[in-house]
């Protein structure tokens, strides 16, 4: 079973489609939206734009000018967003006048759960008789290997809003082996649009950034800029070619600075990984944050500035290493009723 | 429900990043398939930023990083990574004085790269089975249970360190005293392999209870 350990807040998603029958008349939401569009073109007349293109971007900017809020939740700001983002899709009443239930399978709770199980099966049983049929005649099966790297699975989540139906770990964990066991045979691809269905695209290849060219100074010496940034530290590095190898932040240079070994440590890792320590010069200025925190702005920077130096193989080596990557950690903060941000008060039993 | 029981900042498909330039000198033909795999999915997964202890200089080691943090106390590493680098020091200086008035023949035996010397004494400090409590009928039994790697270093570790915390003079300093024991456990001696041999008879003891271990 798929156990999340670590996880973020966006991964918690929860999915309110799927808590059960309609919980909005349909009549509801179409009143909703009707307010929504009368609300859009008062705001384009409030801004002084006009009500007829007025984009959902635009509504966003102005109710980020008229509700400013320093929250830290994206979703407890003040948003004005179409109806049918903010009521997501439910299930229609599953049975009719009578009372009796359309579906087949209705009584066994989870009826589209089951449903698509029962498809799934389905599909991998035509895929095996498919088989034997090649085999009598002594054909040759295919075998080509689906790129794997390039898809993923829908994750639960995602399962739930397709289905409108809540699951259980169980029931996501059984529904993707039976998948894998399917794509696993080697005639799947007669099934290729159903599976097509489940899958994802991950973009390819993780290198959306945009490498920007060399600058050339006065003297026709090649630099290039970065910037960097680590808890509250944020850096800006300019890397130069043809240089001694000296490092000079804030006008003082790295020993004086970084009296500390790891420091100086972290500002090498980039030159040291790509071999090129003696080639080049660094001008770098830093503010902010403590000490390993401005070593680590510093060390993003001038990674990000080195990029325009590099071929491509290189920059993927890299990002690899975990140069390139912003840090996300920072330091928690203190909940009310505990000392600190995971220390509670000392336990006292009167 | 799932509880995150532990969370990070990263979100769950972040991997870890690799720092030795070698993994990425290698030509693709020399890799297994499994390795394969794991560069296609490498491609296509974000990747967590390096942490400050990492480097890929060769003067960085993950077990003398960890064994640092260990040593420090209220977040001082500064303190904790000169007392270590003394330490290495002071183990060089032994060496080599025991080298220089050794005669020619046993010269070849001494060791004095401190880096091997440390490792080669927490591999000797290592426990091989460990003792877990396990409640039985009211009654809690010492049970021998196998230790995964990362516990057994951290055992040894955590011996080393509280062994040279206690046992020593008022104003002998901790990289002297390290030092001594960690030249001590590479010869497999002192405290700290005896605490690991007793460990290990205790378990050959209650090996009679080790049916008790449902893991």
């Amino acid at each position: 079973t798929l156990r999340l350990i670590c996880t973020t807040t966006a991964v918690q998603r929860k999915n309110v489609g799927a808590s059960g029958p309609e919980k909005y008349t349909e009549a509801f939401i179409k009143k909703q939206i009707e307010e929504f569009n009368l609300g859009k073109r008062h705001l384009a007349n409030m801004m002084g734009e006009d009500p007829e293109t007025f984009t959902q971007e635009d509504i966003d900017r102005a109710i980020a000018y008229l509700f400013p809020s320093g929250l830290f939740d994206k979703q407890a700001r003040p948003m004005m967003k179409h109806p049918t983002e903010v009521f997501p899709e439910q299930r229609k009443i599953q049975w009719g006048e009578d009372g009796r239930p359309f579906h087949f399978l209705f009584y066994t709770g989870k009826q589209s759960y089951y449903s698509l199980m029962h498809e799934t099966y389905e599909k991998f049983l035509n895929v095996q008789k498919h088989q034997d049929q090649l085999i009598a005649q002594d054909l040759p099966l295919q075998k080509e290997k689906r790129n794997l790297a390039g898809s993923r699975w829908l994750t639960k989540i995602e399962l739930e809003e397709m289905l409108l139906e809540k699951l259980s770990d169980d029931d996501y964990s059984r529904f993707i082996q039976l998948l894998q066991k399917l794509v696993a045979l080697p005639c799947a691809d007669i099934e290729e649009n159903y599976i097509q269905k489940f899958c994802k695209e991950v973009p390819v290849q993780l290198q959306r950034v945009v490498i920007e060219p060399l600058q050339y100074d006065e003297q026709g010496v090649a630099f290039s800029t970065g910037e960097g940034k680590r808890k509250t530290a944020r850096a800006t590095a300019i890397v130069y070619d043809n240089g001694t190898g000296k490092i000079t932040v804030n006008g003082t240079d790295i020993l004086h600075y970084f009296p500390v070994l790891q420091d100086r440590e972290q500002l090498l890792f980039p030159f040291q990984f790509l071999g090129r320590i003696g080639k080049h010069d660094m001008v770098c200025t830093v503010s902010g944050g403590g000490r390993s925190a401005q070593a680590g702005a510093i060390r993003l920077a001038s990674a990000k500035a080195l990029r325009s130096f590099v071929t491509e193989k290189e920059v993927e080596f890299m990002r690899q290493a975990g140069l390139l990557t912003v840090d996300p950690r920072v330091k928690e903060r203190k909940k009310p009723g505990q000392e600190g941000p995971r220390r509670k008060f000392t336990w006292k039993k009167r | 429900r799932i509880m995150p029981v532990r969370w990070s900042r990263y979100n769950p498909s972040y991997l870890e990043p690799e720092v030795k330039k070698d993994s990425y000198q290698k030509p693709l033909e020399e890799l297994t398939e499994e390795e394969r795999e794991q560069m296609e999915l490498k491609a296509v997964r974000p990747i967590k930023a390096a942490p400050p202890t990492l480097s890929s200089s060769v003067f960085s080691d993950p077990m003398v990083s960890k064994f640092t943090n260990m040593m420090m106390k209220s977040g001082n590493k500064v303190l904790a990574r000169s007392l270590m680098s003394q330490t290495l020091e002071a183990i060089k200086r032994k060496q080599l004085e025991k080298y220089h008035k050794a005669p020619e023949n046993e010269k070849e035996t001494i060791e004095c790269n401190p880096y091997v010397i440390f490792h080669q004494a927490l591999n000797n400090c290592q426990p091989i089975i460990g003792l877990s409590n396990i409640t039985k009928g009211g009654k809690t039994y010492q049970v021998p249970v196998p230790l995964t790697d990362n516990r057994k270093r951290f055992l040894a570790m955590k011996w080393l360190i509280t062994e040279c915390r206690d046992n020593k003079h008022r104003r002998m300093m901790m990289p002297e005293k390290l030092s001594q024991e960690l030249l001590l456990a590479f010869n497999n001696e002192g405290p700290v392999i005896k605490r690991k041999h007793v460990l290990h008879k205790m378990a050959e003891a209650n090996r009679a209870y080790a049916h008790f271990r449902w893991w």
